[in-house]
């Protein structure tokens, strides 16, 4: 565990060392307030556009903070050489992907405090109430969520040959699931045999990440959702993300990496 | 000009003259004292070893063959000594290396460190290697990075800020050790790579082309540190082109080609074996023939 | 010192040459497309027609927002959503809903839909019934539409029910009227023949300033543009016109004007979907004009000398 919080530390000193996080959340800021500063009907109580806006910005960016990290990790190793006197140490590769996995999940981690943090700011600023165990449990699903997005991304590094082939396929996959994933089951209901098997099957197989999208409820002020519910889905995020990683491990541990 | 200073024997002597290993706990007395040459101890265990070690790369389809890389290559490296390993371009040295450092697997085989496969990390917990090109973490302080790998050798926190000084001390970046390594020039980046080599004090040194595109003062400077580390009684383990070098500081040397070991033996025993210096082995070996000047 | 200066030479004879071409081009293009300044709206630039597509997406946003979340999306069953609701209940467009606006995502169709019904909105709520917590005393929480209704008029202002629906909201729920008769004149302005919106706009008059003149002036035009616009057709809007003609024949019945009352009412009778209520209101009317009439004749043979 020594290695494997040794590496994590490199990987949040580099999140917070390049200009990636600092540039998205200046851009979310300024997308805000530039939004909050219109005047609909003189009305400067209006503030669920506000919230939905500053939460899709935190979604898009978090993702941009998560893939784009995860994505360079082993490949720019490789590429700059790092790789070789860090595996010349008393160090296995399940130790130090489990490392990198750790890392960009805690730095994404770090990102989502400090963008939720502006989030509740923002939206206090005129509901004049904070809702903190609603934020708290939609800040806890997003991070769920960005785990099995960065474990596939680092299964995807290591089976693509480039950071942007990979970037690109994390992107359109991830995307394709928050959109459409809920509905996959009732085009299937739709189909003719076997092609509502086959995607019926396909339905059930990937990571169904828009359980972890619970901005509506946040924009929307609707109750707390039950902790149950909370742990239940964030076991099943977790579950996959291990299903990444040991999958990465594997193909890992028989990459020449030279 | 500053020459470097190892931290001698006396620095690291605890008070009933046994020698701290890496983790701050005694060991067992390494070779002997300062000055001496390859020194006669009784224990004479390989602390790097090969048998019939076979690499082969898999070709793509039927445009490129398998290619063997390294064929039948047994070695041994005994503690306290400094081995040269030698050989022209492809002639499979790094990967041998890479071998010994787990990069990649032989296709068949064995290789050991200090008794251990070398695909056990726990192997590589008593070695120390500098790689040809030296790149590490741009956004990372010399302190920094070095801090890294003393975690990874798992020094204790006590011990980790003295080993870091003293490194620091020894390749003169103690200057510059809190500026982040992108800002660094190429022969301060290969200090930080002999530092990162040295912090767990180890007892087998790995060197890949260790002078290789350094200028004249930084050669001598590595040349210093392979002697002083021959003196404190590690075993020293490198590949160079540099056969001048590689005469006046190694002890025994291999030279290998195509994959093949060729040559092995005492530097001294094989001049007087051949009649020749070690350059004009090293030709007669590969198969050198010079052409006729016109 | 030649060949330094020949370059800077050939740089301002291109720069010369473009500045030429644009003024000429610009020319041709005006020519062709008609004048810029005609077109000054950025977004129409930026977009052309394709902006009319999300102020329709923006429109049914805004009904999300009324609905706070708990909305079907282009899988579900949307018979119960075809009208939105806020422009439903604000009783300016005509509803064309059917079915079970509750029910519409069904049972759930495995363990998954099931679970995830407990992570998005999932109850069926109008924002100005106290929208998801369910305050009812915080029926304003409907000013959550607007930016969407906003948004969606500078996308497409010739879509008259983004107007007459944020109105309705404005005035009514908001206590905005100035906003509403600001953003119905607006509209006024970018379609002035919409009786939609002149129906609108008697409203405000009518019902939060209380200038009946001004309301029947409004609500007058309206009916006489809806008879140019819409009598013609086969299916005319109906709606519209009974909302027009009832408010028409209130405002004289309050006013005392049975004569013009019954005129508006006949005519509203015509094309109600419930012509037997017009009837009682046309009853009313006649009882209160005939009692009128006999407390005027009764006041003249009581007062001969005075003139009527």
């Amino acid at each position: 565990m020594n290695n494997i919080f040794a590496i994590a530390g490199v990987v949040i000193k580099e999140l917070y060392r390049r200009k990636d996080f600092y540039v998205l959340f200046i851009l979310t800021a300024l997308i805000c307030l530039v939004m909050a500063s219109v005047n609909f009907f003189n009305d400067d109580k209006i503030v669920r556009y506000l919230k939905e806006i500053c939460l899709l910005c935190i979604w898009i960016c978090s993702l941009v903070i998560a893939i784009t990290t995860t994505a360079r990790q082993i490949p720019s190793e490789r590429e700059n050489r790092t790789l070789f006197p860090l595996l010349a140490k008393p160090l296995t590769r399940t130790q130090l992907l489990l490392g990198k996995f750790l890392g960009c999940w805690l730095a994404c981690g770090l990102a989502l405090v400090c963008f939720y943090t502006f989030f509740g700011a923002l939206a206090a600023s005129r509901e004049h109430h904070w809702p903190l165990l609603s934020y708290l449990q939609a800040g806890t699903l997003h991070w769920v969520m960005l785990g099995v997005v960065i474990a596939f991304a680092l299964l995807g590094s290591l089976i693509f040959s480039a950071p942007s082939a990979n970037t690109t396929i994390c992107f359109v996959v991830v995307a394709f699931i928050l959109l459409l994933g809920r509905h996959l089951n009732k085009v299937a209901l739709h189909l003719p045999e076997p092609r509502r098997s086959v995607l019926y099957g396909f339905y059930y197989l990937i990571p169904h990440l828009e359980l972890f999208d619970v901005r509506d409820l946040i924009i929307h002020n609707w109750p707390p959702i039950a902790w149950t519910v909370c742990g239940v889905a964030t076991l099943y995020g977790l579950a996959y993300a291990a299903a990444f990683l040991i999958s990465a491990c594997l193909v890992f541990r028989r990459k020449a990496i030279n | 000009m500053d020459t470097l200073k190892l931290p001698t024997q006396k620095t690291e002597r605890s008070t009933n003259g046994r020698v701290p290993g890496p983790h701050g706990s005694d060991s067992p007395p390494s070779c002997a004292s300062s000055g001496a040459g390859f020194s006669r101890q009784a224990a004479r265990d390989p602390v790097l070893e090969t048998r019939n070690l076979c690499v082969t790369y898999r070709g793509r389809g039927t445009s490129q063959p398998d290619r063997q890389a390294v064929k039948d290559l047994t070695l041994a490296v005994r503690r306290g000594e400094v081995f040269g390993f030698l050989g022209p371009n492809g002639a499979g040295k790094t990967t041998t290396m890479n071998v010994l450092l787990g990069f990649i697997n032989a296709s068949s085989g064995s290789a050991s460190l200090f008794g251990t496969d070398v695909r056990e990390p726990i192997a590589r917990q008593r070695i120390g290697y500098l790689p040809e090109l030296t790149y590490y973490y741009k956004f990372l302080s010399a302190e920094e990075l070095l801090r890294f790998y003393a975690r990874i050798f798992k020094i204790p926190r006590g011990e980790r800020s003295r080993r870091i000084d003293g490194v620091l001390k020894l390749v003169d970046l103690e200057q510059a050790r809190m500026r982040q390594i992108k800002t660094y020039s190429k022969g301060m980046q290969q200090r930080v790579g002999l530092a990162q080599a040295l912090i767990n004090d180890p007892e087998l040194l790995i060197l890949d082309e260790p002078t290789s595109g350094l200028d004249p003062i930084g050669r001598m400077r590595v040349r210093e540190v392979i002697q002083r580390l021959k003196n404190e009684g590690k075993t020293v383990f490198f590949s160079s082109h540099e056969l001048g070098e590689v005469e006046t500081v190694c002890d025994r040397v291999a030279i290998l080609h195509q994959g093949e070991l060729k040559v092995e033996g005492r530097v001294s025993e094989l001049a007087r074996q051949h009649q020749c210096s070690l350059e004009q082995l090293f030709l007669k070996v590969i198969g050198y023939a010079a052409r006729p000047s016109n | 010192m030649r060949s330094a200066r020949l370059p800077l030479l050939i740089l301002i004879a291109l720069l010369v040459l473009c500045c030429g071409l644009a003024a000429w081009l610009d020319l041709w293009f005006q020519g062709w497309q008609g004048n810029r300044a005609e077109s000054a709206d950025l977004l129409n630039v930026l977009m052309g027609d394709s902006r009319r597509m999300f102020a329709n997406h923006f429109f049914v946003k805004a009904d999300a927002y009324f609905h706070s979340g708990f909305y079907p999306t282009v899988f579900d069953n949307r018979e119960a959503f075809q009208t939105p609701h806020m422009a439903e209940d604000s009783g300016t467009v005509g509803g064309r809903n059917r079915g079970d606006e509750t029910g519409f995502l069904g049972k759930p169709r495995d363990w998954i839909d099931a679970f995830s019904r407990q992570l998005f909105p999932s109850r069926h709520t109008h924002l100005d019934e106290g929208g998801a917590s369910g305050d009812l005393g915080n029926s304003s929480q409907v000013r959550e539409i607007m930016p969407w209704l906003r948004t969606s008029a500078e996308l497409n202002p010739n879509d008259i029910r983004t107007y007459t629906v944020s109105a309705y909201w404005l005035r009514e729920r908001m206590g905005k009227v100035a906003e509403a008769e600001q953003f119905l004149r607006e509209g006024l302005r970018a379609n002035p023949d919409s009786y939609e919106i002149m129906y609108e706009l008697g409203r405000v008059y009518s019902e939060n300033k209380h200038d009946e003149t001004h309301a029947r002036n409004l609500w007058q035009a309206a009916l006489r543009e809806w008879g140019k616009q819409e009598a013609p057709k086969a299916d005319p809007d109906k709606f519209l016109f009974v909302e027009i003609a009832s408010h028409l024949a209130l405002l004289e019945t309050k006013q005392g004007n049975y004569r013009q009352a019954l005129a508006y009412m006949e005519r509203w009778k015509a094309r109600s979907p419930s012509p037997a209520a017009v009837e009682r209101y046309i009853e009313e009317v006649r009882r209160k004009m005939s009692s009128a009439d006999q407390t005027h004749t009764d006041q003249s043979s009581q007062n001969p000398g005075k003139a009527p």
